[in-house]
């Protein structure tokens, strides 16, 4: 009788220190984790990538319900607001046939004068549209994952706009997925300009929904309600892409409200300027 | 008599009911939900499932099983790897730690120490991303919401879980 008792004690034993030896090993992967992720960017940044480009096609599904749940609200708020969206419609269509006839005057004369100056055009830009499947803005990182990757033309570096504003960079890009750092997040570092004078910052995320401009001019006025755009610095992004403006000052702290509210983001487009990677060098990084 | 090769398969996917749906609820996580303001909130869903686990069905969830979902994890929400995995490892292990606790006691009880380990988690997490990450520490309150909001949130989880549980693994 005592023997199978002592067995069971025995390999109790033996188990719970297998268990044991597994939490350790499995602990000290871990940090080796953490420290391999420091040390060989290219190694883990690889890893990313596969996992993002493995799991894309589930998140892609389970974020469907959520997108149709969002277009049934917004389609009920609009048909609620359907009359008095009409009439401000038509109004501002009177509007922008005005503005039309602006533009088009605008658009000879800026032909002509390219002309005159032999101006250099800017190289043609591409976009391609894509959907949000995730949104990992928590506490630690603010970015999102797109349905786009290499396979549809999508590059490391390649900005990415909403219909509001700026959205962020792309900071991976896999076969058919991506992930775009908001320029909300912490490491997300921007050269804007600021107001009608064009005034030179750098825009710092902070995890929040405000990020902060940094290294103004203590000499510099900025007002609440200014706008903040590209400044097209260290070839980053083209100047004049519109971010925001700038909500609050005061106690030596500037904060910009982007126009695009990271929770929204159904739809964005990714654009290829033709600026190459730089999201390694010290502006978006460091 | 040997087991057929359908039970001996049905046997395996019930044993992988507590990794599955621990994956999917850390997935719904990442799920944009559209609604302004929540996603600063994203309550750490993987925790709230591995706590559950490690209580009710230790035997189906071993160390392995939270190592490789805080694996998958990182990648995912663009934090810095091992972070997630390390945390879940620890707060199994305090679990696991504590047989007598864990036995028969109240929901209520149950919910507590869920808030404490919680709290403690993020806490880690918060820490761990903000050494090893290249920004630095992140905002202190952002991970106290998120630690609350899945304090919060941890009864439905539980109520979830416990119903899948009673469906799936009642003979497993």
């Amino acid at each position: 009788m005592l023997q199978p008792t002592g067995q069971i004690s025995r390999l109790g034993t033996i188990k719970s220190l297998l268990q044991r030896f597994a939490f350790l090993s499995l602990i000290v992967a871990t940090f080796a984790l953490m420290l391999i992720g420091k040390a060989d960017t290219v190694l883990v940044e690889r890893a990313r990538i596969a996992v993002t480009d493995a799991v894309t096609p589930i998140l892609r599904i389970m974020s469907e319900p959520a997108s149709a749940i969002s277009d049934v609200v917004a389609n009920l708020r609009e048909l609620a607001a359907i009359r008095k969206e009409n009439a401000a419609l038509r109004e501002a269509n009177a509007r922008l046939l005005q503005w039309q006839s602006v533009a088009q005057r605008l658009e000879s004369e800026n032909h002509d004068l390219s002309a005159l100056l032999a101006l250099v055009p800017d190289p043609p830009s591409h976009f391609v549209t894509a959907r949000v499947v995730a949104d990992t803005g928590g506490a630690f990182a603010q970015s999102i994952i797109i349905t786009a990757g290499q396979a549809e033309g999508v590059a490391k570096g390649q900005v990415v706009l909403s219909g509001e504003g700026l959205v962020g960079r792309v900071m991976q890009a896999g076969q058919h997925s991506s992930r775009v750092l908001l320029i909300t997040d912490i490491n997300s570092r921007l050269p804007v300009l600021v107001g009608e004078s064009g005034t030179r910052a750098i825009m710092a995320g902070n995890n929040g929904g405000r990020p902060r401009l940094l290294y103004l001019s203590a000499k510099t006025a900025v007002a609440p309600g200014d706008k903040v755009v590209t400044s097209g610095d260290a070839d980053a992004f083209p100047v004049g892409l519109p971010i925001g403006q700038v909500a609050r000052t005061g106690d030596g702290v500037i904060e910009v409200e982007p126009y695009m509210s990271g929770d929204k983001l159904l739809y964005v487009r990714v654009f290829d300027f033709g600026m190459g990677d730089t999201t390694a060098d010290a502006t978006l990084r460091k | 008599m040997q087991p057929t090769m359908w039970q001996r398969m049905d046997a395996l996917a019930r044993k992988l009911v507590p990794f599955g749906l621990t994956l999917a609820l850390m997935l719904f996580a990442l799920t944009p939900t559209q609604i302004p303001g929540l996603s600063h909130l994203t309550p750490m869903y993987a925790l709230a499932a591995v706590y559950f686990w490690s209580i009710y069905r230790p035997d189906l969830i071993g160390y392995g099983t939270s190592f490789s979902i805080g694996l998958l994890e990182d990648p995912l929400t663009g934090a810095p790897l091992g972070c997630s995995a390390l945390v879940l490892l620890l707060c199994q292990y305090l679990v696991f730690r504590q047989p007598k606790f864990f036995n028969a006691k109240p929901f209520g009880v149950f919910w507590l120490a869920f808030a404490v380990l919680a709290i403690g988690a993020g806490l880690l997490k918060w820490i761990c991303v903000g050494l090893v990450a290249p920004g630095g520490f992140t905002r202190f309150g952002d991970m106290f919401a998120a630690a609350l909001m899945t304090v919060a949130v941890y009864p439905v989880i539980a109520w979830l879980l416990a119903k899948a549980q009673m469906k799936l693994l009642a003979s497993a």
